[in-house]
């Protein structure tokens, strides 16, 4: 191919025009079993240098911004670590005694997001975290406020996960603390993608806006108790049967860095605590102070009681 | 002897825009709005080959950027084997080293690019393919074509096309 050579467009150059239209519209047509081997092939061979590039360089700027509260944390947790025995001691007695669970201390792996072009790609995400990880499919993809995903694909060294705002997304959700169920999905049509819905509610119970959402642990799939969103108001009814109301999401795919993937162990617990949705306003992860090796995604305020010490798993 | 050094300069530059999509961009913010660097680079090298060898470019891109969003696997391939082509066959009209032919014609190809992709990829409907198709992707084309005026800024002499 010569620079500058000829201006205008010869039979061969139609022709090939052609053959790359008809194997795009191929690629298109292609059933979703043989479309992500494919796509998989590549992201293991051409795109996996690229990948591993981007994947550093996230990394890097994570680093550099996380240094100075990496240290705050650190001269934190220096501290706090003389008072452990006593407090792990208690902290199981009091366990004990209200027959609690144990919270997020292992069955999990972390991974950044790879963020990709495309403007087809807003319902998936690519994570940095693959079979080496022991991420598995099916594996709910956890965001610092709530749920993000479900991951579909597993490579070696990365997965394919789908967002809530893909359009085949749903969960099996309750309200907080309440016996009503429902199923979540994102909203289609005048704002598609950046609210959720849900469906199914019976129509004798009624939701005040501000109620949260969370998963109900039907299915087998999610855990019990993570954040969905929050009822903004009721979209539409089918009167005597149920309502459908409009959900604020908990957390958006665009603003998600890092992401936990639940590994399959998980999937029957209840990781309300790790949440800790019973406390209005509270906008962090407790699960990320379980470990004390994990990346602290925000910074709990203190003074809202018993804080675990760090690196305890109760 | 002149066109073999400024073919390797020409590389040289799309292999910076290849680098600068997977290291710099993840840092720009939001991915809607950011600029699409590999689109730059497909369209520098296109305008300086054969239709042909843009539609190819085009398709390849295109196939390897569907890996990553395997659920409309193709829709890119589409959508960047038309820019591609598109961008061969208009070489004529663009100059390389004209700064405002340049950025819209970046501009005009990043949000072709978007239509074709979004609506071969059917993922979005009703309100939200409007959102994207008349906001976010007018957005993620100006600052792409932004980017690509800054690429010819710095690097004016290294993109000069010369005569036949």
């Amino acid at each position: 191919m010569a620079l500058d050579s000829d201006r205008y467009a010869s039979r061969a150059d139609t022709a090939v025009l052609g053959a790359c239209l008809v194997l795009s519209l191929v690629a298109l047509a292609l059933p979703a079993g043989l479309r992500e081997p494919v796509a998989g092939a590549l992201r293991r061979t051409v795109l996996l240098p690229v990948l591993a590039l981007q994947r550093a360089t996230v990394q890097a700027a994570e680093a550099r911004v996380r240094l100075a509260l990496v240290r705050a944390e650190r001269d934190s947790l220096v501290l706090e670590t003389t008072f452990l025995p006593e407090l792990r001691a208690e902290n199981l007695r009091l366990r004990d005694l209200l027959g609690l669970a144990g919270r997020l201390g292992h069955g999990f792996v972390t991974a950044e997001v790879l963020h990709q072009a495309g403007v087809a790609d807003a319902t998936t995400l690519l994570l940095s975290a693959g079979r080496d990880a022991s991420v598995e499919p099916f594996a709910p993809v956890l965001g610092a406020r709530g749920l993000l995903g479900v991951v579909r694909d597993v490579d070696a060294h990365s997965s394919v996960a789908l967002a809530w705002t893909h359009p085949d997304f749903r969960a099996s959700a309750m309200v907080e603390g309440m016996a009503i169920y429902g199923i979540v999905r994102s909203r289609r049509g005048e704002i598609s993608g950046e609210v959720m819905e849900l469906v199914g509610v019976p129509y004798r119970e009624q939701l005040l806006p501000g109620t949260r959402v969370v998963t109900s642990g039907l299915g087998g799939v999610f855990p019990r108790g993570i954040p969905l969103g929050t009822v903004q108001g009721v979209l539409s009814e089918a009167s005597g049967w149920e309502r459908t109301y409009l959900l604020r999401p908990a957390v958006h795919p665009s603003e998600a860095a890092h992401v936990i993937v639940l590994q399959p162990a998980r999937a029957q617990d209840t990781l309300a605590a790790a949440f800790d949705t019973a406390r209005p306003g509270t906008d962090s992860l407790v699960l990320l102070r379980d470990s004390a090796g994990m990346r602290v995604l925000t910074v709990p305020p203190r003074g809202r009681g018993a804080r675990p010490a760090p690196g305890e798993r109760p | 002897m002149r066109i073999s050094e400024a073919r390797i300069k020409v590389a040289l530059v799309l292999a910076l825009l290849v680098a600068a999509q997977y290291v710099l961009r993840p840092r720009l913010g939001d991915s809607r709005f950011a600029p699409d660097f590999v689109l730059i680079a497909l369209l520098f090298f296109a305008i300086r080959v054969r239709p042909m060898g843009g539609t190819i470019a085009g398709f390849l891109v295109g196939v390897v950027t569907d890996a990553v969003a395997p659920t409309a696997f193709g829709a890119a391939a589409l959508a960047l084997t038309v820019v591609g082509y598109a961008a061969g066959w208009l070489k004529a009209v663009v100059f390389a080293d004209n700064l405002l032919v340049t950025a819209v014609f970046v501009f005009a190809a990043s949000w072709v690019r978007d239509g074709i992709e979004v609506l071969a990829a059917h993922q979005l409907e009703g309100g939200a393919l409007a959102w994207q198709l008349l906001a976010f992707s007018p957005l993620a084309a100006l600052s792409t074509a932004a980017a690509a005026a800054v690429m010819l800024v710095l690097f004016r002499g290294w993109l000069r096309q010369h005569p036949a």
